[in-house]
């Protein structure tokens, strides 16, 4: 009786923003998430792409590119995946489609492979997918960022607005110390043109004692990242023994690892006394302890209101999926789909704006996030 | 007491491997940190050494005594067959130690965990440190001790292995926490103040119980730490059986920090009794 005289004592606005609230308040209460499997048995599956409402195009890391029909659960092999090096956590990782797939048929994928020398880094490659078939490849870029094993690769990839293409490349982790150098590509994120060549407008070029391809420095191990309609970067990246991080990227700056962390290594040792330091980005938010954040989209669709304009993060060892409100103030967090009980390694959205995700490991699935609606 | 020389010789000499072993890895990161122009000075310094004693020493010490026991044992039986030298041991460390290194590499983490095993040299200091431990032992075995000197040096390894507790809570409470399971930053600032001054004064009490144990061998200050780490596994299964919050397997690790200075007390108040009659 009190909420319903209220509703006569305020003014029309606030009547309006009390049921919005309302609204969501009711909407995150009565969530209930359901999970449809549209495939298992996947073999270490790590990235997945639209090829259209119905069918999926993913990575599986010994090596194998596969296209899934949603509606029937067919699943076909793409012929001529790159040679990667399957071992570690390396193998092949990322799959994105060109932004202007549906004319050029073009996709990228990141691999970890021996080069011609023997050496052990990332590559990107781009291909252009002609009847199950990877056709025309290119490898555009290989990352100066050398190792014994395919450890802490990064390998994520997303498109500017211009065009350029943006792709983490991890710290390696024997080579941490690395991602404070800007003469490798070690713990950078990387800023290229779709064939290859760099952009005139990265942060160093000009500079001689600098790799030119570095948009950003002083990364982990980078394995969400997101760009905004707006222009904004935003990225996260596995921190140590804690310091997991959710960084807002800006072109040129260094984001302190391992000078500056919140976290500590596995071995129980220091890394480095300090968490601030001049010259050197903060995150917009750490996790201690770590949560493992594997992937990450934005939301901005209708199916689920409760998740619109949210950032959802999926996250290996929490097990569910961080959802990230930012404001101009401030971050909240929220942990969502953990009835999963699985480690999640990929999130992504459907033309039609419906929510997948891909557990991890070497019996995952791929499994549709029924909206609220259904 | 010549049955128990060898383990206590094994715990010791370990202990004394792990305090030459981890600053290897603490200055490693100390040189990186002061090249790169940022701040480190004394007191820096002094933090990352004693952080890494307590987090890095404890994991190392395990390691340690288990790769000494394997090797020491295997000299024991060599040494039946061979002229008796004092370097079979300080020769066995160091090759244990070197051997435990190479293999944690290849056949577990595929990277160099430890920091100070990255370079030849940081190799080189491992293995010496095996080899400083291995003469140490030998040392230990070679004449008998008083069972008091017995009782102060297992009171300090336990106190060594508490200090790593009371530092942890002292320079790094978030991580302190959140090895208990608390996540700081989500408590609110009476809890998370709760949090930091009950857990710090009662690792800091069972530091300084020991401690004075040692120096003054009166058994009361050795059952006094026992006292409070069994009362703590005793409340904690009260908690979980009787007020049915979540389990929480830490109450194994209670009863043993509670156990050993308990033995402790036992064997200085027996002395004691024996030395009075």
């Amino acid at each position: 009786m009190t909420v319903i005289l209220s509703f006569f004592a305020i003014g029309e606005t606030k009547i309006k923003s009390f049921l919005l609230s309302l609204i969501f308040f009711v909407n995150l209460i009565f969530a209930n998430y359901q999970f449809k499997t549209i495939a298992s048995d996947l073999d270490d599956a790590w990235s997945f792409d639209f090829l259209n409402e119905n069918q999926i195009i993913f990575t599986e890391q010994p090596g194998k590119v596969k296209i899934i029909t949603i509606s029937s659960g067919e699943i076909v092999e793409v012929e001529g995946a790159p040679k990667v090096q399957y071992a570690s956590q390396g193998g092949l990782s990322e799959i994105v489609l060109d932004p202007n797939f549906k004319k050029n048929n073009v996709l990228y994928l990141t691999y970890s492979a021996l080069n011609e020398r023997g050496k052990s880094t990332l590559f990107l490659m781009s291909a252009e997918l002609s009847n199950n078939a990877l056709i025309n490849k290119k490898i555009i870029f290989e990352a100066k960022a050398f190792r014994r094993v395919p450890i802490h690769m990064g390998a994520k990839i997303d498109f500017l607005s211009d065009g350029t293409l943006l792709l983490t490349s991890g710290d390696g982790f024997d080579h941490k110390e690395k991602a404070q150098s800007l003469d490798n590509h070690f713990g950078k994120i990387i800023r290229i043109n779709k064939d290859g060549s760099v952009p005139n407008d990265n942060p160093f070029v000009g500079n001689n004692n600098v790799l030119p391809e570095i948009f950003t420095y002083g990364h982990r191990n980078m394995q969400g990242l997101v760009v905004m309609d707006d222009g904004r970067i935003f990225e996260h990246e596995h921190g140590p023994r804690g310091g997991d991080e959710f960084n807002l990227i800006e072109p040129g700056k260094n984001y302190g690892w391992p000078a500056i962390t919140y976290g500590i290594d596995y071995s129980g040792a220091v890394i480095s006394p300090f968490t601030k330091m001049d010259g050197m980005e903060q995150p917009l938010k750490y996790w201690v302890p770590s949560i493992a954040p594997s992937d990450m989209i934005y939301y901005d669709g209708d199916l689920y209101p409760e998740l619109k304009d949210s950032f959802l993060i999926t996250a290996l060892v929490s097990r569910d999926v961080k959802k990230i409100k930012k404001t101009n103030t401030l971050i909240t967090e929220e942990s969502i789909f953990s009835s999963l009980n699985s480690r999640l390694r990929s999130i992504g959205v459907s033309p039609s704006g419906e929510l997948y995700l891909l557990t991890d490991g070497r019996r995952g699935k791929l499994l549709k996030v029924l909206s609220t609606k259904e | 007491m010549k049955i128990a020389k060898y383990p206590f010789a094994i715990l010791v000499a370990a202990l004394f491997t792990v305090a030459l072993t981890t600053p290897i890895s603490s200055f490693t990161n100390i040189i990186w940190l002061s090249s790169m122009n940022l701040p480190i000075n004394f007191f820096s310094s002094l933090e990352i050494i004693l952080f890494d004693f307590q987090r890095l020493g404890t994991l190392l010490y395990g390691i340690i005594i288990i790769e000494f026991v394997i090797a020491f044992s295997l000299v024991g039986l060599i040494q039946k067959y061979v002229p008796e030298t004092k370097y079979l041991y300080p020769i066995a460390g160091a090759i244990i130690t070197g051997l435990t290194l190479f293999l944690l590499v290849e056949f577990s983490t595929q990277t160099e965990v430890l920091a100070g095993n990255r370079t030849i040299l940081g190799k080189f200091l491992h293995c010496l440190a095996g080899f400083a431990g291995g003469y140490l032992f030998n040392i230990l075995i070679s004449r008998e001790r008083k069972i008091s000197f017995v009782i102060r040096t297992l009171g300090i390894i336990y106190a060594y292995l508490i200090l790593g507790l009371v530092l942890n809570w002292i320079f790094t409470p978030i991580s302190a926490a959140s090895d208990f399971g608390f996540i700081f930053n989500e408590l609110n600032s009476s809890a998370q103040n709760a949090l930091l001054r009950d857990f710090t004064s009662f690792f800091v009490a069972t530091f300084l119980f020991s401690i004075i144990g040692v120096i003054t061998l009166n058994s009361a200050w050795f059952f006094s730490a026992g006292i409070i780490y069994v009362g703590a596994g005793i409340f904690n299964l009260i908690a979980i059986y009787a007020h049915g919050t979540d389990y929480n397997q830490i109450f194994i690790g209670e009863f043993l920090l509670g156990s050993f200075p308990i033995a402790l007390g036992l064997i200085t108040s027996y002395q004691k009794k024996k030395a009075e009659v």
